[in-house]
């Protein structure tokens, strides 16, 4: 499958993605559906230009290749989620962006510049933030420490930008001086998002943000998200939440065991049948 | 607050934390007994009792100072370095080459000051009042010499073996302990000498109540000045620089440090001069405690580092601070109820204690790097 000329006849593309769907039952069918069709059934919601753009990525851990063929796309203050069953390699796609997995192929592009095979960081120089599903706090440094350590590329400590967390965190400005492995699930999840913004990334990859919280604080957690793409910051995310996630976000990727599956818009993904039935839960 | 709330209380804190409990008695027992030795006529004297307290802090500041590079080479590298013992002796050897350099040129052969060769030491006369700039000198060739060892052996051979588990680690550094005290003795051959002046040491007399003193010598006030000093640097540095931050981020989490864009090569490198540099102002300092030495004294000497460290928590600074003094004071103190040819095994004795009610240490999980 190329991307290039996927391009090209959306149209067709979606009335082939609709036809497919329908016949498509088990899992592994659904993946194969989404080299032929699926696929294609987003191409009139790509953003005009990519502020991400990955095309034909392979890449794994070692010899062990998880990702095959992989496209995505992000543009600039977009709000992307990528879903899937367990293992498809969602939080695997995020990685190699951070350049923290094995790279076999294909092209990582942002804003114009190639980043594949770049270590993570040179990456975070180019404008990207990342946070970690797990252990994503320094445990025993305080909370202000956390976020200078998230500026630490920088010469001097960023006050401005220490206050833009603490306003957007509040609780992070009262526990500033709280060593972080002693707060809650929830503060640890705005501490980890609170230290990848420091640098004020144009893109920021949030690897399962709502892991482990608490019913209530997962509403706050993409309340929080919204607000964060509100301001300006093309996010990308990995979710278990599918249908939370889709319905906030502006377009949805669903992978399948390393491949593209479907992409659409958030809603069309929640409107679409197939995917409702293989990936949503009916 | 009641009577019953607090016996509600106290039943958890037995239950719960019983180490506190035995701890509390034991040292209850002690202090008892020491009292009560004191007021016993012709029994324990206080000028003793402040002898071995003093005694107790200079030894334990020396192992605590030379324990902190151990502990942070772990807490960051994560492996037990066995050749930190090797680089306390390396660095004192170099320092006192230079310290009798200094003292001695133009008076003695150089090749035998160079050597730290026979001469006698009352000559020389070696001290920190009457040669404080070459004892200067010394510390600081001690500490630099450890440093550009301890960086020149990462280089040639633990960064190449960055990714391997911590045992491979372990018997590369013993490797690297072996060849370091072997070369020392093949250069320096294996002499116990002698280095300092004993008799122009200035001795300073506290007094401690009751007419008596006790005797204080002017190298175990620098080693516990100097030391002391080190101590609170290192804390400074790890608490306010933003480099010491980052070496406690990476000791926390070296993963999400380089996510993060800390640069781990360059922290490994800073970890490794200050550490070495650590260990070879404590190797000089021990020796000018000590007013003597010979190649293995930093080997032998590692037991009772590696002990101090466990038992404050490895990977702690602070635990290895800790550690050190506790050890130095258990071995000095315990001269109190037994004779001096055990006070070794009462120093092993505490750590082993503290081990089993608390088997991670005293500090770990409290204060890391």
């Amino acid at each position: 499958m190329s991307g290039e000329a996927d391009h090209r006849e959306p149209a067709e593309r979606s009335a082939e993605a609709a036809g497919d769907g329908a016949d498509a039952a088990a899992g592994d069918a659904v993946a194969d559906d989404a080299a032929t069709g699926a696929v294609r059934a987003a191409d009139a919601a790509l953003p005009e230009e990519s502020l991400l753009r990955v095309r034909d990525l392979d890449a794994g851990y070692g010899d062990l290749q998880i990702l095959t063929s992989v496209d995505m796309d992000v543009g600039d203050g977009e709000y992307v989620t990528i879903v899937g069953p367990n293992g498809a390699g969602k939080s695997t796609v995020m990685k190699s962006v951070f350049g923290l997995t094995t790279y076999m192929g294909g092209t990582v592009e942002f804003d114009g510049e190639t980043i594949h095979g770049r270590s993570p960081d040179e990456i975070i120089h180019e404008g990207i933030g990342y946070v970690p599903q797990n252990e994503n706090v320094f445990e025993s440094l305080t909370v202000r420490e956390n976020l200078e350590m998230g500026a630490y590329i920088l010469d001097e400590v960023p006050e401005d930008q220490i206050e833009w967390v603490y306003e957007r965190f509040p609780i992070l400005r009262e526990r500033s001086d709280q060593r972080a492995g002693t707060m809650s699930g929830g503060q640890r999840q705005m501490l980890a998002m609170g230290r990848a913004l420091m640098l004020d990334p144009d893109l920021l990859l949030l690897d399962e943000p709502s892991a482990g919280l608490a019913p209530d604080l997962v509403q706050e957690m993409f309340d929080r998200i919204d607000r964060i793409n509100d301001d300006g910051t093309a996010v990308l995310m990995v979710e278990q939440n599918a249908k939370q996630a889709l319905r906030r976000c502006d377009r949805g990727y669903v992978l399948v065991n390393g491949e593209n599956a479907y992409v659409d818009t958030g809603d069309a993904l929640l409107a679409d049948e197939q995917v409702r039935k293989d990936f949503l839960g009916g | 607050m009641g009577i019953s709330e607090t016996y509600t209380r106290g039943r958890e804190l037995a239950v719960e934390r019983p180490f506190v409990l035995v701890v509390a008695a034991v040292l209850a027992l002690l202090g008892f007994d020491v009292v009560r030795q004191l007021a016993t006529p012709g029994g324990l004297s206080t000028a003793r009792l402040a002898t071995y307290l003093w005694d107790g802090l200079v030894v334990g500041l020396s192992i605590g100072l030379a324990g902190v590079g151990l502990s942070m080479t772990y807490s960051i590298l994560n492996f037990a370095n066995f050749g930190h013992g090797d680089y306390v002796t390396s660095g004192a050897f170099a320092g006192w080459a230079v310290t009798w350099l200094f003292a001695g040129a133009g008076q003695f052969d150089l090749s035998t000051l160079l050597f730290i060769g026979s001469l006698s030491t009352t000559d020389l006369g070696v001290s920190i009042l009457s040669t404080p700039l070459a004892i200067v000198v010394g510390l600081v060739v001690a500490a630099a010499a450890a440093i550009v060892l301890s960086l020149a052996i990462d280089r040639v051979v633990y960064r190449p073996m960055r990714d391997q588990e911590g045992i491979a680690l372990l018997i590369a550094s013993i490797g690297v302990a072996l060849a370091l005290r072997y070369t020392i003795y093949i250069v320096f051959g294996q002499r116990t000498r002698g280095l300092t002046d004993a008799q122009s040491v200035p001795e300073l007399a506290l007094p401690v109540g009751g007419g008596q003193t006790l005797a204080i010598g002017g190298h175990e006030v620098t080693l516990v000045v100097v030391a002391a000093t080190l101590m609170l640097g290192v804390h400074l540095l790890l608490q306010t620089t933003k480099l010491g931050k980052a070496m406690r981020a990476m000791a926390d989490n070296e993963d999400l440090a380089r996510v993060t864009g800390i640069p781990t090569e360059r922290v490994v490198r800073f970890t490794w001069i200050i550490g070495g540099g650590l260990a070879g102002a404590g190797g000089f300092l021990i020796a000018l405690e000590r007013g003597a030495m010979n190649f293995q004294f930093g080997w032998v000497l590692l037991l009772l580092i590696f002990a101090a460290v466990i038992l404050g928590g490895i990977g702690s600074i602070y635990g290895a601070m800790f550690g050190g003094v506790t050890m130095g004071l258990a071995q000095n103190l315990s001269l109190v109820w037994i004779p001096s040819e055990f006070s070794t095994v009462a120093a092993f004795g505490v750590m082993i204690f503290v081990l089993l009610f608390k088997p991670e240490g005293l500090f770990s999980g409290v204060t890391t790097a």
